[in-house]
């Protein structure tokens, strides 16, 4: 054989050779195939504006990231998907009223402000979406705690709020006010009730869950240690007499359920370890039930992971694992 | 039955592709290029002249002193030339090229041992196995007479390494069905040298058809433990099959005999039987040619120092441009860059991928913090922080994160959706600090050490790192 021309050809790097083939790009297009039911459920009940309103802030997300990425001249990475994940995300935690303009402005901020400023995928501390919404919700108020009741279709472009439609008070805000929701549990877990787009059908988002969980793209610990917590706050400190109901009230209705399996869980502002996942998850229910209790808002998913995102590092730190070596366990057998 | 296991390690596919072809003789080559160091110490002093007339099994080079293993002649012949040439890990290293007469004239030195089994003592045994030149077969190539004297009298577990856990090599697996009673016997031989009455092959349960042939082949079965292991990466590195069959955790930087163990590569005891009994030294070894660029894969019997491209050539040559050339196993093997490197005594493997079998799907890459590394880190460090700090420079941060701990396994990498090279990148930070400590320590030794002692203390230093 001609050996020259074979040595030509040759790679030499540094083992290991072989790659598991699963990429950032299959992960985060994990995420949103596990987002499809939710947002389908989503479109079905507040019909053709919620479809609008997703694609416009998908679309304009991917626009910023890339536009962004173009003019600093950086590698252009949308294709790995995380854009659209957060495009989605954040519209899926809008309600249906919102005027069109407004999740652009988020996805500005989601993108340039909290993700491209600090270094692009991987380097933000907050999650971009959850940030983005915190951000709407402070400057715009209004827009943000309107809901319209399910199966209300409203026109593409009117008179932003929609003054002549129902709007309709959500099973939070009536626990809030500490009232027994008018909605019946089935309604509220199917997502029958008012909400924003993404959060209502709990059942969609279990789909979306379960899914997650047996492509292992997302791990058991944060959801479990999420919800769990809330479980148990809210049945060892009920706020009213039908324990369980109020339970699965607290469990079912809001942004809990979105927040837990597919924000809380986001790999850039969560720990790597798993037992500092279970501390963070756990720190997530704690936040949120107070906020929910006793805070001057109805829901608190969106400041919980939050703040519960600032606190990753040390989380990390004090799981960091115990390195191997120096321990005499079984020693005698 | 019980499945031993450690925690974390990854699960690459497994390829074993030749795991059913039986082992067939290589043609002996040409002329076979000896290096002058295929192992860890010392590298040889050459003990013949170009046109010297050699011996099958002659020894032609030794190392005057310290660690390190004679290489011999692996066919008879004549010594063509004495050269040097830059190997696959870039250092310069001598080679011996021999002639083939093929007449096969075997050394007059090398004679079965005349001793009844039960006579060998330690000495007897440490003594035949540095002659034969035996060096870890699975790849670490360590010279195996050092491992068995500091072993001596300190050893609780004695460990067969069967797990044979890197993708697409069989030779393990193929010496177990084809050859058990080498492995048992030479076990057998080290545990009534060591005094011990009982000992540990370690097989991996995707060679549940080994593990019986070995079984049969042991006609005491309360002297040796074969246990099955759960298929795994790295289930093989050393660390991992003590901790899975002991329970005890080895750190970096100890060796095993710390926590009462030995472990030896399965070759390596068959060759440690042979040297002993027979007097035989390691001039042949069994090789995995295989990849998806080789027409047709097969496991091999091939004399130290054939090149490579022979292997290839009669697999029948190659169907498609090769891309890496891989000596040893896929994770932690060695890219080649020329295709007549020799066979040396830690190449269990030659793979041969195309272009398409590594793709690299980012340039740009950027750890997301899904935190895959730090579940499969064997040894239970944080991968991600490590690769950020040493890419940073901050090596005493490194340092503080336990990087020396690093084995450089591979599973991190392997598993990183983001395609970071990570532990391409804690290398080479693990190089810097080495490198800073030498440096520290020549600046102490010249404060401080009167000239005489200084070479003394250089050496001493130097074996503490390896
Ligand atoms: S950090 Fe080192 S020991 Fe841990 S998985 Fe990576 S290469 Fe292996
Ligand atoms: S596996 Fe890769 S992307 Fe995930 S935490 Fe480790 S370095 Fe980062």
């Amino acid at each position: 054989m001609n050996t020259k021309e074979f040595n030509k050809a040759l790679t030499v790097t540094s083992p290991p050779h072989l790659k598991n083939p699963e990429t950032t790009h299959t992960l985060m297009f994990d995420v949103l195939i596990a987002l499809i039911p939710a947002s389908a459920w989503g479109v079905y009940t507040f019909g053709f504006r919620a479809l609008v309103l997703i694609l416009l802030s998908m679309a304009a997300s991917v626009a910023f990231e890339a536009a962004y990425q173009f003019f600093m001249n950086i590698p252009v990475t949308v294709k790995d998907g995380s854009a659209l994940v957060t495009g989605l995300l954040l519209a899926l935690c809008l309600p249906v009223s919102v005027p069109l303009w407004l999740p652009v402005v988020g996805d500005f901020f989601a993108i340039i402000v909290v993700k491209q400023i600090f270094g692009g995928i991987g380097k933000n501390i907050v999650n971009p979406a959850i940030a983005a919404r915190v951000f709407l919700f402070l400057a715009w108020p209004d827009h943000l705690s309107r809901f319209t009741s399910p199966g209300a279709s409203l026109p593409l472009f009117a008179n932003v709020p929609f003054p002549d439609t129902v709007a309709s008070a959500t099973p939070l805000a009536a626990l809030k006010t500490g009232d027994m929701p008018a909605d019946d549990l089935f309604d509220i877990v199917l997502g029958n009730v008012g909400g924003t787009i993404g959060e209502v059908s709990s059942v969609m988002l279990i789909i979306g869950g379960i899914y997650l969980l047996v492509r292992k793209t997302v791990r058991w610990q944060i959801p479990v240690s999420y919800i769990g917590t809330v479980a148990l706050l809210s049945f060892v400190f009920p706020r009213m007499e039908y324990t369980f109901n109020f339970v699965a009230l607290e469990l079912f209705s809001g942004g809990l359920l979105l927040g837990a399996i597919f924000m809380a869980t986001d790999y850039v502002t969560s720990p790597v370890t798993r037992s500092g996942r279970l501390i963070y998850g756990a720190g997530c229910g704690i936040i949120t039930v107070v906020i929910r209790f006793f805070g001057n808002y109805p829901e608190g998913v969106s400041f919980a992971i939050m703040i519960m995102n600032l606190l990753v590092w040390y989380i990390d730190m004090f799981t960091r694992p115990k390195r191997f070596g120096g321990v005499e366990k079984n020693a005698g057998k | 039955m019980k499945r031993y296991s450690f925690k974390g390690g990854v699960h690459p596919p497994q390829n074993k592709n030749t795991a059913g072809l039986p082992v067939v003789d290589m043609p002996l080559p040409e002329k076979v290029y000896i290096p002058l160091s295929m192992h860890i110490g010392a590298p040889c002093e050459p003990l013949v002249k170009v046109g010297d007339s050699v011996f099958k099994g002659q020894i032609i080079g030794d190392v005057k002193s310290g660690l390190g293993a004679p290489v011999h002649a692996t066919v008879s012949g004549k010594v063509e030339a004495i050269k040097v040439s830059t190997n696959a890990a870039g250092q310069n290293t001598g080679y011996i090229v021999i002639q083939n007469d093929f007449e096969e004239r075997l050394s007059p030195d090398i004679t079965p041992s005349d001793k009844a089994p039960e006579e060998y003592t330690i000495d007897d045994v440490v003594s035949a196995v540095r002659k034969a030149g035996i060096a870890g077969m699975g790849g670490a190539t360590f010279p195996t007479y050092a491992k068995l004297q500091s072993a001596y009298g300190k050893i609780k577990y004695l460990i067969v390494n069967c797990a044979e856990c890197e993708p697409y090599i069989t030779v393990n697996h193929r010496l177990m069905l084809e050859h058990p009673e080498r492995i048992v016997n030479g076990l057998m031989l080290l545990m009534k040298v060591f005094g011990l009455s009982r000992g540990y092959i370690a097989v991996e349960d995707n060679k549940l058809d080994a593990a019986e042939a070995l079984e049969s082949a042991i006609e005491d079965p309360d002297l040796i433990d074969v246990c099955v292991m759960e298929t795994k990466y790295p289930q093989g590195d050393e660390r991992q099959i003590i901790y899975a069959l002991t329970g005890r955790e080895l750190t970096s930087g100890h060796l095993p005999f710390e926590v009462k163990c030995l472990v030896l590569n399965a070759e390596t005891v068959a060759a440690i039987y042979n040297a002993v009994i027979y007097g035989m030294p390691l001039i042949e070894r069994y090789v995995t040619v295989d990849g998806d660029c080789v027409a047709e894969p097969k496991n091999l019997n091939v004399r130290l120092g054939t090149p490579i491209s022979e292997l290839i050539d009669y697999c029948g040559g190659l169907t498609s441009e090769p891309h890496k050339i891989i000596c040893g196993g896929p994770m932690m093997g060695i890219a080649q860059w020329d295709i007549n490197a020799p066979v040396i005594k830690g190449t269990s493997s030659v793979i041969v991928f195309s272009k398409n079998k590594r793709k690299r799907f980012s340039f740009n890459p950027s750890c997301i913090h899904c935190g895959r590394c730090v579940g499969h880190c064997p040894m239970h460090l944080m991968p991600n922080y490590l690769y950020a700090f040493a890419k940073d420079g901050q090596l005493d941060r490194c340092v503080e994160f336990d990087i020396m701990g690093c084995v450089e396994c591979g599973s991190c990498s392997y598993d990183c959706p983001a395609d970071v090279p990570i532990v391409q990148t804690i290398r080479a930070a693990k190089g810097k600090i080495n490198e800073e400590q030498r440096a520290r320590k020549a600046a102490l030794n010249k404060t401080f050490v009167v000239p005489e002692k200084e070479d003394e203390s250089k050496k001493e230093g130097r074996r503490v790192e390896h």
